[in-house]
């Protein structure tokens, strides 16, 4: 950001100690947003997350998705086998208002990262707990990876609808694309923590116990309302009546009318045929019953439309109309280079390479990344001596000892 | 904390925005949900709408085969209702008086039309020096296409996250309500952190959020992929680069699937053990991650045809005794019955005002000492009117009454 003064949780230290995509991303956002995020890996080759799918780099391998879900951040690493980096780890959280951990609730005992013992340390410290299944409950100890929490969440059984699943009707599910109901756990946790952090002064620090598929029913809850209402959702029932993904000659859009006035607009940018001006299909009920033979209308005269040219005549007939872009266009989108969206990265390897850094802007201005993630440990020196105070003696010690 | 156990700790606060109030102009699907989680938080939202223009709940929605209002509406369950007229001048008037009384003003029209009724950021920062606005739309606030009308499958489409949604040999897919969701998710996760930044600064923010951005930064792995090597990823179904098996697999039962994922060499040993099937520790094709992946198909095939043979629940219960991923495709009602979910109260059981009984969704996270909560029922359009114009704004009941007859209050 480049008022620095904008940056909200300017001023917050997080400690993220996150093996997984969910709290990983809750660490990126808050570093994103101004905190000062220190992560805390394993000594030797860090998170398994560097090594990751998408790679930007073979050998060594340098994974695209841990580069964007780490930018920002302090790296440091610490052993909490160790009795001594458990103490490490200790001195950090003393001077943090929060910290972030994926641990399994088995394992947390052991390294002392269970909440009570953080509690009796750190009474002042906000404990946001990341799991795909939260802290407590029957399935906490669960494992589970992106797929199965998105199908956990309820969207999965869902998924697809439209155009696909008229292609496909007998595959299974289709997931959406990456970790996306990770990135939900993450935001979620985001939400949460922050919200400890403004009754911090009153009540003191506390355990905040989000789950990956909490946050993904929260998303999810039309489903659930519509099982209200008696009607339980699937995949074919859930579909547009009409709209939807269209082919045209160099690509695809989507369209979607749920007004009249963008109905006729619709109407309007297929030029007015004859087929669409049936008085009868001006009722919506109408429409919905004939989606089909719409839809066959539509997809035909879509194929020999290009893209581009839709896009802009049916927005300006008040159509909403979108073209499904690929990374290519969002790079060099009008829209997104005047939003400012990408933010240069330097990466290591790569050089400087336009990176995502935020889907908001504050006070009009874009989010900044204030630097690319580094090796495992590379802030050791910074963190452990010059804001701890320790001395290069002991961090060399630490290091022959395999504790960071 | 053992994993069965609540968490133990008393509540000793109320919910951590207690005292928080949010004028809430939103309408339709994202805006609302922001300020819906405002509203699990302890903050008072103030729904404002009109007969002319409610809310979607309120409305028959027949492209998605609901033909009448909706019965409950999830998003609006912790909200106040109050009508006021933005096309009237006293209307207005009205709702820089709201603003006047509130922290948070959120609101999702199409960018320009908050400043055409003259109750933009800087207009309402002249009303509450302090305010924080949060503004949702399609494409932001600013921008050549600022004004492009969008619903959620739409803002997948222009962020890239529909395009890369789909099967290997398959059209692009659309994402639905959770792309709207997780765009008001987004704004609170960002509207709460400029309010934190407010109570530290004393200084107001405005909070701008395109769903069309939000749903890049899903993406945000493939962008710099792209970015940095030039490779485009392409759509892919259910494979996951290099991990196998990473699918869903059909169970006994009509449709009915579970995920399954296999992602380390431990995983796929306590998987072969798991399955009775010692023989495809030693079958070459599947002796490493890249071996197996290079073979998922066939890989699937033979999961399938066990998977097939057992409940979801079984397959579960099995594999997650050995450590290995797996877990139901759960459909809503698999979702509102599921023991875990109960304990945690991720899900409610809420009787209405009128004696009606349902399963709702509650907040997400437990807070140990300022716990979240869904404490409402949908309100009526303009239920709250008297409370809101009365005791928030000073309005004596004759002056609420004339401004009913005179439609501003509508």
């Amino acid at each position: 950001m480049r008022d620095e003064t904008n940056a909200p949780l300017a001023g917050f230290t997080v400690v993220e100690h996150a093996a997984g995509v969910a709290a990983s991303y809750a660490g990126r956002m808050m570093a994103v947003m101004g905190a000062t995020v220190i992560k805390v890996e394993p000594p030797g080759e860090g998170s398994a997350l560097r090594r990751a799918e998408p790679l930007l780099t073979q050998q060594p391998a340098a994974s695209a998705l841990f580069h964007y879900l780490n930018a920002g951040k302090r790296f440091v690493t610490c052993d909490l086998e160790s009795a001594q980096g458990r103490g490490l780890l200790s001195e950090i959280m003393a001077r943090a208002e929060l910290f972030i951990d994926d641990t399994p609730v088995s394992r947390r005992p052991a390294l002392q990262l269970d909440a009570p013992a953080i509690d009796a340390r750190h009474p002042q410290l906000v404990f946001l707990s990341v799991l795909p299944f939260g802290a407590a409950g029957p399935h906490a100890d669960y494992t589970a990876y992106e797929l199965n929490v998105f199908h956990a969440g309820g969207e999965g059984y869902l998924m697809p609808n439209g155009l696909t699943l008229e292609t496909f009707p007998e595959r299974p599910p289709v997931k959406i694309y990456g970790h996306f109901a990770e990135l939900i756990g993450g935001t979620s946790a985001v939400c949460a923590g922050i919200s400890a952090l403004l009754v911090r002064d009153q009540v003191g620090g506390q355990f905040v116990d989000v789950s990956v598929q909490d946050a993904n029913i929260s998303v999810g809850c039309f489903a659930i309302q519509r099982l209200g209402d008696g009607v339980l959702e699937n995949r074919h029932g859930r579909s547009f009546k009409y709209g939807g993904v269209l082919e045209c000659s160099d690509g695809y859009v989507g369209v979607l009318t749920l007004e009249q006035r963008q109905w006729e607009g619709l109407v309007k940018l297929v030029g007015d045929p004859e087929w669409a001006l049936d008085p009868a299909l001006r009722d919506p009920l109408e429409r919905s019953r004939r989606g089909a033979e719409i839809n066959r209308r539509l997809r035909a005269w879509a194929k020999t439309q290009r893209v581009d040219d839709l896009v802009k005549q049916g927005q300006a007939l008040s159509v909403p109309l979108a073209k499904y872009n690929g990374p290519l266009d969002i790079l060099e989108s009008e829209q997104s280079k005047a939003r400012g969206v990408f933010a240069p990265l330097e990466l290591s390897a790569l050089g400087s390479v336009p990176a995502f850094t935020a889907p908001f802007q504050l006070n009009g201005e874009a989010l900044a990344l204030t630097r690319a993630a580094v090796e495992p440990g590379a802030d050791n020196q910074a963190i452990w001596c010059e804001w701890l105070g320790h001395n290069t003696a002991e961090l060399a010690q630490w290091e022959h000892h395999g504790t960071i | 904390m053992g994993p069965s156990e609540p968490v133990a700790k008393p509540a000793t606060a109320m919910p951590p925005l207690h005292g928080v109030r949010v004028a809430d102009f939103t309408l339709h699907a994202a805006g609302p949900f922001c300020a819906h989680i405002l509203g699990l938080l302890g903050a008072e939202c103030i729904k404002v709408e009109t007969v002319e223009r409610p809310d979607i709940f309120r409305k028959p929605h027949p492209v998605y085969g609901r033909m009448g209002a909706a019965t409950f509406d999830q998003v609006a369950s912790n909200k106040l209702s109050v009508q006021l007229n933005l096309k009237q001048p006293r209307g207005i008037e009205l709702a820089k008086r709201l603003v006047a009384v509130s922290d948070i003003v959120a609101e999702s029209f199409r960018p320009g039309v908050m400043e055409r009724l003259g109750l933009n950021y800087e207009a309402l920062k002249a009303v509450k020096r302090d305010i924080v606005m949060v503004s949702v739309s399609a494409s932001g606030q600013t921008g050549p296409e600022r004004g492009y009308a969008g619903y959620a499958p739409l803002f997948g489409a222009a962020g890239g996250l529909g395009t890369l949604t789909g099967y290997e040999d398959g059209p692009p897919t659309e994402i639905r309500h959770v792309m709207d969701h997780s765009t008001g998710l987004t704004a609170a996760m960002a509207t709460l952190a400029a309010y934190l930044r407010k109570k530290r600064t004393g200084a107001g923010q405005h909070v701008d959020v395109a769903a069309r951005d939000v749903a890049c930064g899903f993406i945000g792995d493939a962008l710099l992929q792209f970015a940095a090597t030039g490779i485009a990823p392409r759509r892919t179904g259910n494979d996951a680069p290099q991990i196998a098996p990473h699918n869903v697999y059909p169970c006994a039962g009509e449709d009915s699937w579970v995920s399954i994922v296999v992602s380390t060499d431990t995983e796929w040993r306590a998987f072969a053990n798991a399955l009775e099937r010692p023989a495809l520790l030693t079958d070459p094709r599947f002796a490493s991650a890249h071996t197996r992946w290079v073979h998922r198909r066939e890989l699937d095939t033979e999961i399938s045809a066990w998977t097939h043979a057992h409940t979801r629940e079984a397959v579960t219960r099995i594999l997650q005794a050995a450590g290995v991923a797996a877990f139901p495709s759960y459909t809503a009602q698999d979702i509102v019955d599921d023991p875990h979910l109960n304990a945690r109260g991720t899900i409610e059981s809420r009787v209405g005002p009128e004696g009606e009984a349902r399963k709702v969704v509650g907040p997400p996270w437990r807070l140990s000492r300022t716990p979240a909560k869904l404490d409402g029922w949908t309100p009526k359009l303009g239920e709250h009117n008297h409370y809101v114009f009365g005791q928030l704004l000073g309005l004596s009941d004759e002056e609420i009454e004339e401004l009913i007859a005179a439609r501003v209050i509508y």
